[in-house]
């Protein structure tokens, strides 16, 4: 058990100076420059004094050994364009981006989990059809399509929602003014996350449905109901945890889209917005931030395999 | 659904909205920014930062309707016979947001910053000429110049916000990030109330403000990065200023309650020809290029009318020095094909151009990516050119790139930009011989003395004869082809009154003037 | 699996591949045989409703509607076809090294597709663009580069699992190079996972290139993709709201039937993982 967690860490860390070297070399190999330098308006002199102050006036392998030397230190380098720490810059967005992040994750797991069962008890039933349908439609159409689709619809046409923001203009509205703004944002990322979900759901589902202890059991005069469950639900969750696992980069990377439409202050648009405006630190910084977590989870998601199903050896993977 | 239920269900949803406190704010302004802002004039890197901080801080002198200095935080000023000294007096009573009296130690402050070169200020480059400022007492300064500047007073109004020395004395400018972001202390008509990054920022009328009694209760400024959402959140209510595209105009001009203005700014939108390529040397050929180009269709087509025919590279809106009775630019392809001969460029049989060694006329033009207007505006030049037998192609590449690797480097044959320029004639930095900004490296021994002396010269009636000179000078040697003077598109909210006529930069230093109709 | 589902699987897939080949068709014939130049801007006649002449009307620069969702086919579906192949390529050569190389490469190998699968790939190809530049080229190794991870793992593992069987063993017990008889026998076991890779990546691909359209960094005007051109059709949505109907429902119905193509695959190749 400790060589498998010592062996796992080791590799979380060797992603980790992976994903370090790889964003350093990917912005620094790119033509143009920081954008801070590209304003025609600049003379020679505020050029020069920009480059010295933001370190960019030393050699290119000086400032790797300086990006790995803070990174050890856990100091992420500040944003060229916002003149604020990075870490600071990213722990501000975090929170709503967890709090959208996490609501439309709630959501896909509440609405696929039952409706993927249920489905796979009932292959080719009415539900089964509507929902197969609507996840296949979900899956196809592009994010700020849905999202400006709901704007137009239910912010404009028919005014029940607002247009964006996280909160009302003033900052005020409490818990309430917040569910309200996150509902639109919530539920168009939670549409993709929720079809891939329901997808897995129903095949695992229905493998698990197939497996010799469940026709045992059923044969046995067991109840559908209760071995649906009991043994389905826990044998069909594994694959769907691995899923899981994926996502989580996809809904803080795909959630950018979603936070750009309904201008929600998020990781992901910070993101977008750094490499926009080719802010080096800031893309370096959030890039890292975003995979540890990610390498972490998957950790995290490992240990869970063991708990939910102990047979799954661990030297596998 | 039964009715009852449905009744509970709407009258839940009404509260809801309700509670929210969403729909048309009581007495505020609400204006989307991209980025979240740099609350300091000094560091301010863009323009929704420069747009805030205007309202925020208050500069020295502010522009009027028609862009002349009027005072602000001074109340008068003199200058010395040789234009060396410049000395204010500072208006008595003014108070910081945080309610410490305003004085004589903020001005000096302000400048030493913006003029140290190590302390990140984006000021330096237009205060080059100030050598420096001396406390003469507690309400008067006095700026010593290194040589005699006459768009001085334009550049107070400009970017040139004043900061409080008593809270960021002995601080890196850089490095006051609690200042920089939320907690900043000006001397303007709002105050901070609340910023959330990404979010909004919150300002509220500041009662101790030393001009007129501000109107409206809040300015809001909203982070919303997509311009098209910025048009949906005016749509559905939620903003009320937004500066769109052309392209947004269908959207918003036939929706109730909206209303379009068209304000000239100070700028100029060319395409430059780099002048260390032989082609483009001869005054000639810039002249047969200038000709080929059918404006008044970009400016119909693309531009969808919010633009204005130019004379050259002063904008009209500079009304005390463009010249407008020069005749506007014509467009004569024949004409344009018969300069082009002269200057030895003959037509093959297909009618493209050729030079006496047979070499084809050929050049690319480079176009800032993801700019609808400006790629358009591309096409139709690549077009107008092409019919006069000079073959173009168009090469678009993101701004930084363009900028950093191709026009700085003049690593490039045709290029179009823009320039926005402070409310002054003042353009010696861009189209002066040598000069830094001269990314054309265009040279003119007469342009070069009469730019010289009009930042020389502090008399106006002097200054617009040197202004004209130029103009004129331009018609004959065009420093670029310039394609239009645009006007700003802003989508307003009806409910909102009292804007000024003036680019939104501008309009914004007029924040108290602002209301909301009853 | 009843013969009713097989039937209603079968008949699925055969309307999803005959709408992709009516689509492909399209977009490879359709701007040779229909007139209208995409690119022609016409700055008089713009937005005008479907009418005779342009029978989807025209866009916000007079440019021919129909004539740019033939001409943003082609483009659409080619990167996205070019994009699945990049991403198939480097998916079957990093795992086959995975497999074959060795616990050294196998291990650098793995660790690289840890890395890659960390970093959100919108978030990475969104950077990658912004800094370097868009172009075909360039959006097409973008996406492709970054979708290989999943398919590297399957048949770096489809590898290993062969390598213990005793054949090959034996094989290399008489000394014969085990690289060869692997690749052998792992491709037919590889093919149709593969193929079922490839399907669903297509459509992935072409959402990709609309989401990057959406941020400015997808196929750059004048060029049309369906992208680009559902991105435009945004800021004329109150005023000729057509202009983002077709490009949107292009996009929809190819990667429906995209993936209903990709769910019958994996029917009909692996019959345990049945999604339909």
């Amino acid at each position: 058990m400790t060589g498998f967690l010592l062996r796992r860490a080791g590799h979380a860390l060797t992603v980790i100076l992976l994903v370090c070297t790889a964003t350093f070399m990917l912005v620094h190999l790119a033509p143009g420059g920081p954008a801070v330098l590209a304003d025609p308006k600049l003379s020679v002199e505020e050029r020069t004094a920009i480059e010295e102050r933001l370190g960019l006036d030393r050699p290119v392998l000086a400032q790797y050994g300086l990006w790995l030397a803070r990174v050890a230190r856990g100091d992420l380098g500040r944003s060229f364009l916002y003149e604020v720490p990075n870490l600071r810059a990213i722990g501000e967005r975090l929170p709503n981006t967890a709090l959208l992040a996490g609501t439309s994750l709630f959501l896909s797991v509440l609405l696929a989990v039952p409706l993927g069962l249920w489905s796979a008890a009932h292959r080719g039933g009415w539900v089964d059809r509507v929902v197969s349908g609507a996840a296949f439609v979900a899956m196809a159409v592009p994010t700020f399509w849905l999202a400006i689709g709901a704007i137009f619809t239910f912010a404009i046409a028919l005014p029940l929602f607002p247009a964006g923001g996280a909160t009302a203009a003033g900052g005020s509205g409490g818990v309430l003014g917040r569910l309200y703004h996150l509902a639109m944002p919530a539920v168009v990322l939670a549409a993709v996350t929720t079809a891939e979900l329901l997808r897995y759901m129903r095949s695992s589902a229905q493998t698990a449905r197939q497996q010799p202890f469940i026709r045992v059991a059923r044969a046995k005069g067991v109840r559908d109901a209760a071995i649906q469950w009991r043994h389905v639900l826990r044998t069909a969750l594994i694959p769907v945890v691995t899923v899981l696992g994926i996502q989580i980069p996809r809904l803080v990377g795909g959630a950018a889209i979603t936070e750009t439409v309904f201008a929600w202050p998020g990781l992901g648009r910070l993101g977008i917005q750094a490499a926009l405006g080719r802010d080096y630190p800031l893309v370096m910084a959030i890039t890292l931030f975003i995979s540890a977590a990610v390498v972490i989870v998957n950790l995290a998601i490992d240990l869970a395999y063991l708990w939910i199903d102990p047979r799954i050896r661990m030297d596998q993977r | 659904m039964s009715t009852p239920r449905r009744v509970v269900l709407a009258a839940s949803l009404v509260a809801l909205v309700a509670c929210s406190g969403e729909g048309p704010g009581p007495n505020a302004l609400r204006i989307p920014l991209i980025n979240d802002p740099i609350l300091n004039p000094v560091l301010a890197p863009d323009i929704g930062s420069v747009l805030i901080n205007k309202v925020l801080f208050s500069a020295l002198v502010r522009p009027d309707e028609h862009l002349r200095p009027t005072p602000d935080l001074a109340e008068s000023w003199t200058t010395s016979d040789d234009g060396l000294a410049w000395t204010f007096a500072l208006r008595p009573g003014v108070r910081w947001h945080d309610g410490e009296p305003f004085t004589a130690r903020d001005v000096k402050f302000t400048f030493d910053q913006a003029l140290d070169v190590k302390s990140g200020s984006r000021l330096r480059s237009d205060f080059a000429a100030v050598d420096g400022v001396d406390i003469v007492d507690s309400l008067t300064v006095r700026f010593r110049l290194k040589a005699p500047f006459a768009p001085f007073l334009s550049l107070l109004g400009y970017n040139a916000g004043i900061l409080p020395e008593h809270r960021l004395r002995g601080r890196k400018l850089t490095d006051a990030t609690d200042f920089n972001r939320s907690a900043a202390i000006g001397t303007g008509p709002f105050r901070i109330v609340s910023a959330s990054s990404g979010s909004a920022i919150v300002l509220e009328r500041y009662p101790g403000y030393h001009g007129a009694v501000p109107a409206l209760d809040q300015v809001i400024f909203r982070i919303v990065p997509d311009v098209n959402a910025q048009v949906a959140q005016l749509l559905a209510g939620e903003l009320d200023l937004v500066p769109i595209e052309p392209a947004n105009l269908g959207s918003v001009e036939r929706a109730p309650g909206v209303v379009v203005a068209r304000n000239p700014i100070v700028q100029h939108v060319y395409v430059g020809f780099n002048q260390l390529r032989p082609a483009f040397k001869p005054a000639l050929v810039r002249q047969a290029l200038d000709l080929a180009i059918d404006r008044q269709a970009i400016i119909d087509g693309v531009v969808k009318g919010a633009a204005d025919l130019p004379r050259g590279t002063i904008p009209m809106v500079l009304s005390g020095y463009f010249d407008g009775s020069l005749p506007a630019p014509a467009f004569a392809p024949d004409s344009a094909r018969a300069l082009l001969a002269r200057a030895g460029w003959r037509p093959d049989a297909e009618g493209r151009l050729h030079d006496a060694k047979g070499a084809p006329f050929a050049l690319t033009i480079l176009v800032d990516k993801g700019n609808p207007t400006r790629e358009q505006a591309a096409l139709a030049v690549q077009q107008d050119l092409r019919r006069i037998g000079i073959d173009v192609s168009i090469e678009t590449l993101e701004f930084a790139t363009l900028v950093r690797d191709r026009v700085l480097p003049g690593d490039y044959d045709a290029v179009l930009i823009w320039w926005t320029t402070p409310p002054d004639p003042d353009q010696y930095s861009f189209y002066a011989t040598g000069q830094d900004n001269n990314h054309v490296r265009y040279s003119n021994a007469r342009v070069d003395s009469l730019l010289g002396a009009g930042r020389a010269t502090l008399d106006t009636v002097a200054r617009r004869g040197i202004y004209a000179a130029f103009q004129r000078e331009e018609m004959t040697d065009p420093p670029v082809l310039v394609l239009f003077y645009p006007r700003e598109l802003l989508a307003v909210s009806a409910r909102i009154a009292g804007l000024p006529a003036l680019g939104l930069r501008d309009a914004l230093r007029h924040t108290e003037r602002l209301s909301v109709k009853r | 699996m009843s013969p009713a589902a097989t039937g209603s699987s079968r008949r699925r897939a055969t309307i999803a591949a005959g709408v992709l080949a009516l689509l492909a068709l399209a977009a490879v014939l359709g701007p040779i045989l229909y007139g209208a130049d995409p690119n022609t801007l016409d700055l008089g006649r713009a937005a005008v409703p479907p009418g005779p002449g342009h029978p989807l009307g025209t866009d916000e620069s007079g440019r021919d509607v129909l004539g740019r969702l033939l001409a943003g086919g082609r483009v659409s579906l080619a990167v996205g076809f070019a994009a699945v192949s990049c991403s198939a390529l480097l998916g079957l050569s990093l795992g086959s090294l995975a497999g074959l190389g060795g616990r050294r490469v196998d291990a650098a190998v793995m660790r690289l597709t840890d890395a890659m699968m960390a970093i959100p790939a919108l978030f990475l190809i969104i950077t990658t663009l912004a800094l370097f530049g868009t172009s075909v080229t360039s959006l097409v190794l973008a996406i492709g580069g970054t979708s290989w991870m999943g398919l590297a793992r399957l048949v770096r593992a489809e590898l290993m699992s062969i390598r213990e069987q005793p054949y090959v063993e034996a094989a290399r017990a008489l000394g014969a190079r085990p690289t060869r008889l692997l690749l052998r026998h792992a491709m037919p076991h590889l093919l149709p996972t593969l193929l079922v890779n490839v399907t669903f990546g297509v459509g992935t691909a072409i959402l990709m290139e609309s989401a990057l359209s959406f941020i400015g960094l997808g196929i750059q005007p004048p060029a049309a993709s369906w992208g680009n051109m559902l991105t435009n059709a945004q800021a004329y949505l109150y005023a000729s709201p057509w202009l983002a109907v077709y490009p949107g429902l292009l996009i929809l119905v190819t990667v429906v039937a995209v993936n209903m193509l990709g769910d019958a695959l994996r029917d009909v190749t692996e019959p345990g993982e049945r999604t339909t």
